[in-house]
């Protein structure tokens, strides 16, 4: 194999400059009056020496990694189609055990025995907090948001904006904004969501009916503008919603039924298991509605809303409708932030949540309801751990800088998300499928 | 007898910006023919089907679609999926199936009834939703094996043949359980034995359904074989009407398709 040809020292120098640009990109802030071992100067300037001849350490390190990289793909791409095809029978191992319906409900049995047991093994009581705020509400996020993009195919840039009417909603009834209760009689915080559900989906529709003639871009660009509209309310109106202060602490859930009373109180293990109820009540409801009638209709018009028109499916009421199911779910995890963490705020509800969420459907897979409960696990457990651990020298602005590349990557080689819908992976691959099955399977339907 | 009329267009002249696509077209259809619109291209043919399914909204003139079910419908300013609801459905020029569904799936959003929003009747599985999901799959199933695609109810449709296509298409309309269907090129693109089939195919659709049969095509060997009465449209207007043996003769057609001048035609 010979490294001296053109092609090869062509890879050299984009290694290299990749690996330049990482070093910048992830080096500390720096800044005028700063320290001259952080920021870009670090690279060359930092002292201390691994080898002598390099000043620097990080970047003899980066130095050392982007030649090591090239090596790496230098003696990989000779190879490449035959190491590719051996590991054919690995890599298709996850989707062809899948297929089998037996193995899928042995899987998700198994994800549910350890989802109940989880709090057994987790004991400090931070990580119980974080995985009922940052990863259970975000997968309720998360599954609502799939099904308008990833079910109706309409890109929504502002779906914080019905997650912030569910939590204020919260506020309002239990009594805790600057503005008094509807008449005067604040009520229990879990009451309070068919209420603050039912008003996310009343905003659903009626931001759904005007704009949803709309495609496309056009359609993303008025959900932007509703999020940036309601997020600028909640945190101006100060004598509604207490501007930027928010609002005072909502009451903790609590049930009385008959004799039966039960506080959630302040440990994070109820609501753990609350959060866990609802993100199963979802899962079921959003399954069982990609595979019935509603769900044909939805695929039918991205697909194609011409062709769906001229079937009878009137794409409007249905589009109006995936708004009005996402906004639910948006409006439901509100709820349970309020009754959570108490004190809401405008922050809660900026701009980057809506990105957030969008990110977490395409990384799961748009469509996949699986795919997005996993992907949302993964990347908001990831995110959680790097914010409160912050190793190797992450640093907490550099967050979207890592979570933008882990997209590109996506997009280059799993463009349909980790754990794709089978549905859309045909539009974008165009196609594959085995027929398993017999027949008579067809007639009772795609899917258990 | 006009109580047999199931397609009336009346003067219809359809406009866009300047540009006049349809120049006071009249035309008239009966219940359970097969009537096929020919003309060059350009000619008005598919804004003349866009203007029946209410894709597009001609500013004068009046459609009116007599269903045996329901009161006379006029067809200008409604909806598309209202009017395909009436039992007016079509296909496309280009096949627009759902190619990411099964052929299974494609027939069975036919049959199914869109009226309702039913997310809650998906959720609550009640036995109105259990009696519609099996009529459907009753329905689609009947219509896969009437075109002859039922043993390929499993694949993508996107990995169908481009004849299979053209007949899934044809499936999918009828599963709506339409009175007229309207085809738009039902033959372009595919090769003489699938033609064949494609022509046995419409025929069946007319004999053994009952449904009406409105075509465009350019083939004109299939045209001839097939329709009963032809119109023909050049520059978006009528220019002739009658079966194929009077069109065959009509001097107007021959020199529509062919030049205006005479001496043009051995070029």
């Amino acid at each position: 194999m010979n490294l001296l040809t053109r092609k090869s020292l062509k890879r050299l120098f984009g290694t290299l400059a990749f690996f330049a640009l990482a070093a910048v990109m992830t080096g500390g802030p720096g800044g005028f009056g700063v320290p001259a071992y952080t920021g870009v100067h670090a690279s060359y300037l930092e002292p201390v020496s691994y080898f002598g001849l390099f000043r620097t350490q990080r970047w003899s390190i980066f130095l050392t990694l982007g030649i090591l990289a090239w090596l790496i793909i230098s003696l990989y791409q000779p190879h490449a189609l035959t190491i590719r095809r051996r590991l054919e029978p690995v890599t298709a191992l996850p989707n062809r055990v899948m297929q089998r319906r037996t193995n899928r409900w042995v899987l998700i049995g198994v994800v549910i025995v350890i989802a109940l047991f989880l709090p057994k093994f987790v004991h400090e009581q931070f990580w119980m907090y974080l995985i009922v705020e940052q990863i259970g509400v975000w997968i309720l996020l998360a599954l609502g948001l799939n099904v308008v993009v990833g079910f109706a195919g309409l890109l929504d840039l502002g779906f914080a904006a019905f997650y912030a009417i569910g939590a204020y909603a919260t506020a309002w009834f239990t009594g805790v904004l600057p503005t008094p209760a509807p008449f005067h009689h604040p009520i229990p915080t879990l009451w309070c969501i068919p209420i603050a559900v039912g008003l996310a989906m009343i905003f659903g529709i009626l931001l759904g009916i005007p704009t949803l003639r709309l495609r496309g871009d056009y359609l993303a660009i008025v959900t932007l503008g509703f999020a940036l509209i309601i997020d600028d309310f909640v945190g101006t109106q100060s004598g509604l919603t207490g501007g930027g202060e928010g609002s005072l602490t909502t009451p903790t859930f609590s049930m009385n039924v008959g004799f039966w009373h039960y506080h959630w109180g302040i440990n994070p293990t109820p609501y753990y298991y609350l959060c866990f109820i609802f993100v199963v009540v979802f899962l079921i409801v959003f399954t069982s509605l990609e595979y019935s009638r509603v769900g044909r209709a939805w695929v039918a018009i991205r697909e194609d809303e011409v062709a769906a028109q001229s079937i009878g499916i009137n794409p409007l009421k249905y589009k109006v409708s995936a708004f009005a199911v996402g906004a639910a779910s948006g409006g439901f995890g509100g709820v349970l932030t309020a009754g959570l963490i108490g004190n809401i705020n405008p922050t809660l509800f900026q701009y980057q949540v809506s990105v957030n969420v969008l990110i977490l459907v395409i990384f799961g897979g748009m469509g996949s309801i699986w795919g997005v409960a996993i992907g949302a696990i993964i990347v908001q457990f990831v995110t959680s751990y790097l914010d409160n651990y912050q190793p190797w020298g992450y640093q907490l602005n550099d967050l979207y800088m890592y979570i933008g590349a882990l997209l590109i990557i996506m997009m280059i080689f799993r463009p349909a998300g980790i754990l794709p819908s089978r549905r859309r992976q045909r539009e974008i691959s165009g196609y594959e499928t085995e027929h398993e099955g017999h027949l008579d399977e067809v007639l009772a339907g795609d899917e258990p | 007898m006009s109580n047999d009329l199931l397609i009336t267009v009346e003067n219809v002249t359809l406009r866009f910006g300047g540009v006049v696509s349809l120049r006071d077209v009249s035309l008239e259809m009966r219940r359970g023919e097969i009537l096929a619109v020919i003309g060059p291209n350009g000619a008005g043919k598919t804004s003349l089907f866009n203007s029946v399914t209410g894709v597009y909204q001609p500013q004068e003139g009046k459609i009116t679609f007599s269903s045996q079910k329901a009161p006379p419908l006029s067809v200008i300013g409604k909806k598309t999926h209202r009017i395909a609801r009436a039992g007016v459905t079509r296909t496309f020029q280009a096949s627009r199936l759902f190619s990411a569904l099964t052929v299974f799936e494609n027939a069975k959003i036919g049959a199914e009834d869109h009226s309702g929003i039913g997310v809650v009747g998906a959720l609550v599985k009640g036995p109105r939703t259990r009696r519609g999901e099996k009529e459907s799959d009753r329905v689609a199933s009947e219509v896969l094996k009437f075109v002859g695609l039922f043993p390929e109810a499993h694949t993508i449709a996107s990995q169908l043949s481009y004849g299979a296509r053209r007949r899934l298409e044809i499936a999918r309309a009828l599963a709506t359980d339409p009175e007229v269907i309207l085809l738009d090129e039902p033959a372009a693109g595919t090769n003489p034995s699938e033609k064949l089939e494609l022509t046995t195919l419409i025929r069946r659709v007319r004999d053994e359904r009952g449904v009406s049969v409105l075509l465009i095509e350019h083939d004109m060997r299939l045209v001839m074989a097939l329709a009963e009465r032809l119109y023909v449209l050049n520059f978006g207007s009528v220019i002739a009407e009658g079966t194929p043996e009077e069109i065959r003769a009509n001097q107007d057609v021959v020199d529509a398709y062919l030049g205006t001048t005479h001496d043009e035609t051995s070029a």
